[in-house]
């Protein structure tokens, strides 16, 4: 019985839908300003059937433009025209919220201001870098091998234990020690989840959020990495905080890398997201099998040999993978007390999710 | 649904401010409304535009980071103003703050590790100096102040000059603040291990030391550590308010006690400045989270935050000495600036630096009549703009009232005890936000209600000389005054707007 009843409305709707959806072909103008907004309608059934209408006539409109479009290219193809330009799909990123903060590179004060900065002495090759790394109280499984994987991809890092010193202390030894950089790698419940980067003597302190992290060896068909000095790519970067970001990461790297190593630290911000990733490459020519199989003579093998193609390159990872999105960058060291901060990420600033800060 | 909103910025009225960054530069920042560099002697007619964004006008200096600006004051007189600069390097400048020209400089010995932390350029005259010089209070890191007199546009670095008083503030610790009263006799001087002390500038000697809170309930000692001081009203030398490292706000009475009158904490980042309102007692202080609020200091009560992306610690904040507005700067590398009585940002200017401090030009509008009076008009609009704006900005204030609570209620299973105060202070802004804003007429002439503000606390101060110590009793009488002065203000409005029609 009930079915009965809920087949024969579902069938009245349908009937409805397809007269309104004549209604519209016939006058589609008159028929938008009529629409009504399915959450206002009340009863369930109703608006489940308004919400279904207008999704179906989305999907028809989508696909006509589709349609269209490629009747058009296929034309013009044709015809032999220039193909129409394909429109550019929206992105998060391209719409992003315009900045007044970015970079640009006629900026003359932004080099001065890059020049007076804690980092321009390692990056202008004065001294090389020489990295701390130490972990929170209680540190076990992923951690350590967090922390064994990070001294592979960090040349000249050393690992430290934690013990019960306080974080303040160990700023005051590595100073002493002359190093440049200390790295915290902060653990809960077994997980390593923020990472901590100091800049020595008096440079900012980031506070990181660390997630997505996978280990090498949960990695498919991964490489060992060599001692080679790594090349660094930093990309996006762009606003003024960003570019502090940047350079803050840029100093735990020695800046002359081993070229023939071939290993390439990526760290890549999309989305004020840092991802890190760590791989060799190699430069590969494939040959160009000669047309005929059947060359007996020297000069033909000769020729066989020279004839490569193009040169491509393969990349294998090696190394962890994760990511970091950044929380707070303090002036000075850490301190958290009496610290100033150059940036905290309040919940205010969330004004947009096209807002990006780095 | 993302959630979308914009932070509209209507633009400030005409104002000339300078800022002060890591890299020694000064900043000239203007605005004014459309008109060309050309033409601005001439008299122009001007297409007046409610919105006037500041921009960045001039840069003097050449970036250098041993050339870092410490600390500055003007003394903005309409004919011949200074500005006094020091710098990292021990260098002590005074320049013309309308052109940057350096009138006289000196410098300061073994200033590597002993850096200036303070400095007071003199407004009133001294009678027994020649005209063309300028007294200027130092006080350096270690405690070494000098009250020196400065010849002005004579030859650069004569430290040899006649009159020159030296004496130390402190034995041991670190000056950080310092700052001295309207009428110029007394400084007071703050740091690290160092109390809030007062010092006769007169006879150069100590009239007051603060004494440090007891222990706290926990019998925890927290060490002393001002990190800014200022004089709550111009006139009164007795009543000093304080940030400290520890997240406090203070007010000290020389009156009355040696410890603190009113203490409250404030969030859990240091205070790094604060300034006085002319009105004798609001304040308003920046933390190093990038906090900006206003308190009544009468009562201690939070009055409001400034909200509006303020990302980085504040370093220094300035209250214009007419309009009802004040600026902000800091490490997050913006000049703000914002409406004191609706606590909105009116705009921001990125300044590509840390800065360090900023001060206004308040002469700027008497030297272009023109805009000046532009300016009173836009004042005028903008007050219609914050009316029609109210409705939309109760929502957005009302959303993060939410946001604030369901982040508080967070924290309040962390920390019950902190947490009480605070949503008192909650519940107090809201009380005191909506009677304002009932009040609030249609069209308000901008000098009647400056001239309202003056009256205000004078005779707020005639009553209550020296603070109250019994905060319960203080509030209530308050309460009452404050019903009194919204009647006199009412009725006062009602005449005005008869005597308009």
């Amino acid at each position: 019985m009930r079915e009965m009843k809920m087949g024969g409305k579902r069938k009245r709707d349908e009937g409805e839908s397809a007269a309104a959806e004549e209604e519209r072909e016939v006058n589609p103008q008159s028929n938008k300003k009529s629409q009504v907004l399915p959450s206002t309608i009340k009863n369930k059934d109703k608006r489940a059937a308004v919400h279904s209408k207008i999704k179906h006539e989305k999907k028809l409109a989508k696909r006509k433009k589709q349609k269209d479009r490629e009747a058009k290219e296929k034309k013009a193809m044709d015809l032999g025209e220039e193909l129409p330009p394909r429109p550019v799909p929206h992105t998060i990123e391209n719409q992003r919220v315009p900045d007044e903060t970015i970079c640009r590179l006629d900026d003359e004060e932004l080099f001065a201001g890059n020049d007076a900065d804690e980092f321009s002495g390692i990056l202008k090759r004065e001294f090389t870098p020489k990295i701390l790394i130490t972990t929170c109280r209680y540190n076990s499984t992923r951690g350590p091998a967090f922390i064994s994987e990070l001294l592979t991809v960090i040349p000249n890092a050393h690992y430290f234990k934690r013990g019960t010193y306080d974080l303040k202390k160990i700023v005051k030894y590595a100073n002493k020690k002359e190093f440049t950089s200390i790295m915290v790698v902060h653990t809960n419940r077994r997980e390593p989840d923020a990472l901590l980067i100091i800049g020595l003597p008096d440079g900012p302190t980031a506070h990181f959020k660390l997630s997505s992290l996978v280990l090498r060896k949960d990695i498919k068909n991964h490489g060992n990495p060599t001692r080679h000095m790594p090349e660094l790519v930093m990309t996006n970067f762009t606003t003024r905080l960003g570019h502090r970001v940047g350079r803050m990461i840029q100093s735990l790297f020695p800046q002359d890398p081993n070229f023939r190593g071939r290993r390439v630290v990526t760290f890549h911000n999309q989305r004020d997201f840092i991802f890190f990733r760590h791989h060799r490459y190699i430069f590969d020519q494939k040959e160009i099998k000669p047309l005929d199989g059947k060359s007996k003579n020297k000069e033909d093998k000769e020729k066989k040999e020279k004839k490569l193609g193009k040169v491509f390159t393969r990349l294998q990872e090696c190394g962890p993978r994760f990511t970091l999105k950044l929380v707070s960058l303090q002036h000075g060291t850490f301190d958290t007390k009496g610290g100033e901060f150059e940036w905290v990420h309040k919940p205010e600033m969330d004004t947009s999710r096209r807002r990006f800060f780095l | 649904m993302p959630r979308t909103t914009t932070l509209e910025l209507p633009g400030c009225p005409p104002i000339r401010a300078l800022t002060f960054d890591i890299l020694g530069l000064i900043k000239v920042i203007e605005s004014r409304s459309a008109v060309t560099e050309a033409d601005a002697n001439q008299p122009q007619v001007v297409t007046a535009s409610a919105n006037i964004t500041p921009k960045v006008v001039e840069t003097w200096g050449a970036p250098d980071k041993s050339r870092c600006i410490l600390n500055v004051s003007i003394n903005d007189r309409k004919s011949d103003p200074l500005l006094a600069v020091a710098r990292k390097n021990g260098q002590i400048e005074v320049l013309n703050p309308l052109n940057g020209e350096i009138r006289a400089s000196e410098t300061l010995e073994d200033s590597s590790d002993n850096p200036i932390s303070g400095l007071h350029l003199f407004r009133k005259e001294n009678s027994g100096l020649s005209s063309r010089s300028c007294s200027l209070l130092t006080c350096t890191e270690k405690g070494n102040a000098i009250l020196r007199s400065l010849e002005i546009g004579g030859s650069l670095a004569d430290s040899s000059d006649g009159s020159r008083k030296t004496w130390d503030v402190c034995s041991s610790g670190n000056i950080f603040c310092s700052a001295v009263d309207g009428n110029e006799k007394y400084a007071v001087f703050g740091g690290k291990g160092v109390e809030i002390n007062v010092w006769d500038l007169e006879s150069c000697t100590k009239t007051w030391n603060a004494k440090s809170p007891k222990k706290d309930s926990l019998d925890i000692f927290t060490p002393t550590w001002f990190t800014a001081a200022t004089f709550l009203s111009k006139d009164d030398h007795r009543k000093i308010i304080t940030g400290t490292n520890s997240h406090q706000v203070r007010l000290y009475d020389i009156s009355a006690q040696r410890r603190p009158v009113i203490s409250f904490d404030f969030r859990e980042t240091a205070i790094k400045s604060v300034t006085e309102d002319l009105d004798g007692h609001t304040i308003y202080f920046g933390t190093g989270g990038g906090d900006l609020a206003s308190v009544d200091m009468r009562t201690g009560k939070v009055l409001g935050c400034f909200i509006g992306k303020c990302s980085g610690s504040i370093r220094s904040i300035v209250r214009h000495p007419e309009f009802p507005m004040i600026a902000s700067c800091g490490l997050d590398r913006y000049l703000r600036f914002w409406d004191i009585k609706t606590r909105q940002p009116l705009s921001a200017v990125f300044l590509k630096q840390h800065l360090t401090k900023v001060v206004f030009d308040s002469n700027f509008c008497d030297k272009e009549t023109v805009t000046a009076a532009i300016g009173q008009g836009e004042k005028v609009q903008e007050k219609e703009e914050d009316d029609e704006d109210v409705s939309v900005r109760r929502k957005k204030s009302s959303r993060e009232n939410d946001q604030e609570k369901q982040l508080r209620l967070k924290k309040k299973k962390k920390k019950p005890v902190q947490q009480e105060v605070d949503s008192n202070d909650d519940d107090e802004q809201e009380k005191q936000l909506k009677p304002k804003k009932k009040k609030k007429p249609v069209q308000q002439v901008v000098d009647d209600d400056e001239d309202d503000e003056q009256e205000k606390p004078m005779s707020e101060n005639d009553e209550d000389a020296s603070l109250p110590v019994k905060r319960k009793k203080a509030s209530s009488e308050e309460s009452e005054q404050k019903k009194k002065l919204k009647a006199k203000k009412k009725k006062k409005r009602v005449q005005q707007e008869e005597d308009d029609h």
